[in-house]
């Protein structure tokens, strides 16, 4: 007998209940149903509320009004810590004028020498702080991956309050998930020596978000 | 049992080293306090969301009770759905049988190196050792692991690998294996330790041909593993190799995408006080032909490894475990000896009801005695498993089938005779607590009881007033 028939009919002799179809079809109803869990009670200003989370997470947010002034914000920041003046970016994000800031920005998938990653989002998470990122030809994953640093630009039209309100949004506008969904909730970290959190483990060392659009 | 070896026959034995172990007990003494903080820190968290511990972990044991009331059924959905995305999936009654479909996939695939994200299950199979064996190289990326590798050891804790580990080890660690010299180290040089392994480790990341991972859950509606890490190696090992394996245990499915966002309000706060860990990663399928990242192919190895034969069993609910460590974090027991007394994966008290459940009863005789009964680990579970109980439930097994010695075995059974017959009860009861204090020294304490002297080898017993429970109970009645 092969394992999986082997494992499959001692699980069938372990389970009681009704019959395989009636207990199939029930599992697909509750796929169908799709029920929540208990929800958290948010305050109802989710932008402030994931600002405040994504900096207890140790992400640094810069807010301005509108696309157009996306590249002078990076580049300042890029300044500030003295980051140099090249990155690279996810593909979807090359209609951005980065040369008008004086930034030299390569539009593909990251390799272990770019020192500057920068991406948008599919939407933010209030609840926890959270970006939620697709992987896709134009939003390649190793942009938020290899760099130290991962500049993120968030449309605060996209705050959205809790992961269900995320995936309900994904459902709507993508019907199948991508093939990797990244949820991400400041730099890496580990603690795991002597339990003590230190920053920069093996992703990105420093995450900066860019909240566009107005502000509070 | 094929995979890992078990040592769990020498939990005494080795319970008196660790006792010994200076160095041992000052990381364990270190770490507990952090441990518990961080869990308190994240149950605040939940109560200022509005959030009712009890009430969210109702939902969470309900959520996986319903997987395993129809765990087949659950299982064949995931399978369905996981290949309509391009994923193969593969199925492993045991250790052996992991090792083996990892290592054809291997020679199939002309595989030198392996990246490796935590995975139990590879413990479980001893998966290292056979790789090793047919001239893989494994490569363990998440940190503590890195460091347990490095020192040819198992992980003492199932999300704290390494916790039972000094700065000043890992440095010496990592100066023989990284060809430096020793330094003296302060807490102040943990960033450069985590610095070094990033360094060490990248170009292990990029040149890897198959990357390994566990999977926090799978999810039966779209067909996904999904992966919590704070480190961002399982991002790494599941996005760079062409050849992407998950090995995880047949009891991991959940049905939603919802009721992954339920158990995700209660696993980082539970394990590490987070509200969410770092990257919580949703992989389903494999790269598209236009994508520049993602594995070529996704291979799932479902492992039954005795776990089927919980079901259906009263040990079920141990099933439901999602692995968070609050068990042991919160344990008296696992903060005295540390995680490797208990000598096979899974250390604390849920690896007290899943060893001798899934290596063999008799493989693991002091493992359900390895609890003082506060029932601490039952408070913390996030998935509410009655931990005790459980244990007390393995413990009749044994009396039932023989396992303990003769004189224990028939002492209980007298006993049992005896508490069916109140009267002769209370009057030996009696007769036993006037004798205990007798035996005492005038300050409440037997210092050598030679009825059992094993109970004093390390401790006083300490005794009580002379008078029995139910005559103490009875005057207070009277009053
Ligand atoms: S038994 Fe409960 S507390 Fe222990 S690891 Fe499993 S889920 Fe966590």
């Amino acid at each position: 007998m092969s394992a999986r028939a082997d494992i499959l009919a001692r699980l069938r002799g372990a389970v009681a209940g009704s019959d395989r179809v009636t207990r199939q079809a029930a599992a697909e109803a509750r796929l169908l149903a799709a029920a929540r869990g208990p929800q958290p009670v948010l305050p109802p200003d989710g932008r402030l509320r994931f600002q405040q989370r994504a900096v207890a997470q140790a992400c640094t947010v810069d807010a301005v009004a509108g696309w157009a002034s996306v590249p002078a914000a990076v580049a300042s920041y890029l300044e500030t810590h003295d980051l140099g003046t090249v990155a690279v970016a996810t593909p979807d994000l090359a209609a951005i004028d980065w040369a008008s800031a004086g930034l030299r920005v390569a539009c593909r998938g990251a390799v272990d020498a770019d020192q500057v990653g920068i991406s948008g989002c599919f939407c933010a998470i209030a609840e926890t702080g959270t970006l939620l990122l697709l992987s896709g030809p134009q939003t390649p994953a190793t942009v938020s991956l290899l760099p130290e640093t991962h500049v993120t630009l968030v449309d605060s039209r996209r705050i959205v309050a809790t992961m269900e309100d995320a995936f309900a949004l994904l459902r709507a506008e993508h019907g199948q998930l991508p093939r990797a969904v990244n949820f991400v909730s400041g730099p890496s970290r580990t603690g795991d020596i002597e339990q003590t959190i230190v920053l920069g483990a093996h992703g990105p060392c420093r995450v900066h978000l860019i909240l566009i659009g107005e502000t509070v | 049992m094929a995979g890992m070896r078990s040592q769990a026959m020498h939990f005494q034995a080795r319970a008196g080293q660790k006792l010994a172990d200076e160095v041992l007990q000052g990381a364990l003494r270190r770490a507990q306090p952090l441990f518990t903080a961080k869990r308190q820190k994240g149950m605040a968290s939940l109560a200022a969301d509005g959030l009712d511990f009890g009430h969210l972990r109702a939902a969470a044991a309900a959520i996986r009770q319903a997987v395993l009331d129809d765990l087949d059924v659950w299982l064949e959905l995931f399978e369905a759905r996981a290949k309509a995305r391009g994923a193969e999936v593969l199925w492993a009654r045991d250790g052996a049988e992991v090792s083996q479909l990892v290592v054809d996939l291997a020679r199939r695939h002309a595989v030198r190196t392996v990246t490796k994200s935590k995975s139990m299950l590879s413990e479980e199979a001893a998966l290292n050792a056979a790789l090793l064996a047919a001239g893989v190289r494994p490569v363990e990326t998440d940190l503590g692991e890195y460091i347990v590798q490095l020192a040819d050891e198992p992980p003492s804790h199932i999300i704290a690998p390494a916790v039972h580990k000094t700065i000043a080890q890992v440095d010496a660690l990592f100066a023989d294996a990284h060809g430096r010299p020793r330094q003296t180290r302060h807490s102040s040089d943990i960033p450069a330790l985590a610095r070094e392994a990033r360094e060490i480790l990248r170009p292990q990341f990029l040149a890897a041909d198959m990357g390994i991972s566990g999977a926090n859950f799978l999810v039966a509606e779209t067909g996904s593993a999904v992966l919590v890490t704070n480190e961002g190696n399982g991002r790494l090992v599941t996005t760079l190799p062409r050849l992407h394996v998950v090995i995880t245990g047949i009891e991991k499915v959940v049905p939603t995408l919802e009721d992954v966002a339920t158990l995700l309000r209660l696993l980082p706060r539970s394990a590490t006080g987070q509200d969410i860990s770092n990257y919580v990663s949703l992989l389903t399928g494999t790269k598209s032909a236009d994508e520049s990242d993602g594995p070529d192919q996704t291979v799932f190895i479902l492992v039954d490894n005795g776990r089927a034969g919980l079901l259906g069993s009263e040990f079920e609910p141990m099933l439901r475990c999602i692995r968070c460590g609050a068990c042991m974090n919160h344990c008296p027991v696992y903060f005295s000896l540390g995680g490797h007394a208990y000598g096979w994966v899974y250390p604390g008290p849920m690896g007290s009801v899943l060893t001798p459940l899934l290596t063999g009863l008799d493989q693991a005789l002091d493992l359900p005695w390895a609890s003082t009964g506060c029932n601490q680990c039952g408070e913390v579970c996030p998935v509410d498993i009655p931990l005790p109980a459980l244990m007390r439930g393995l413990r009749e097994r044994q009396q039932h089938q023989q396992l303990r010695p003769r004189g224990e075995r028939w002492a209980r059974r007298v006993w049992g005779w005896l508490a069916l017959r109140p009267r002769l009860y209370r009057w030996l009861t009696r007769g036993l607590v006037r004798y205990l204090h007798w035996l005492a020294d005038g300050q409440g304490r037997i210092r050598i009881f030679g009825l059992v002297p094993g109970w004093t080898a390390g401790r006083d017993l300490p005794v009580g007033p002379g008078r029995s429970f139910h005559e103490l109970y009875a005057a207070r009645k009277r009053d």
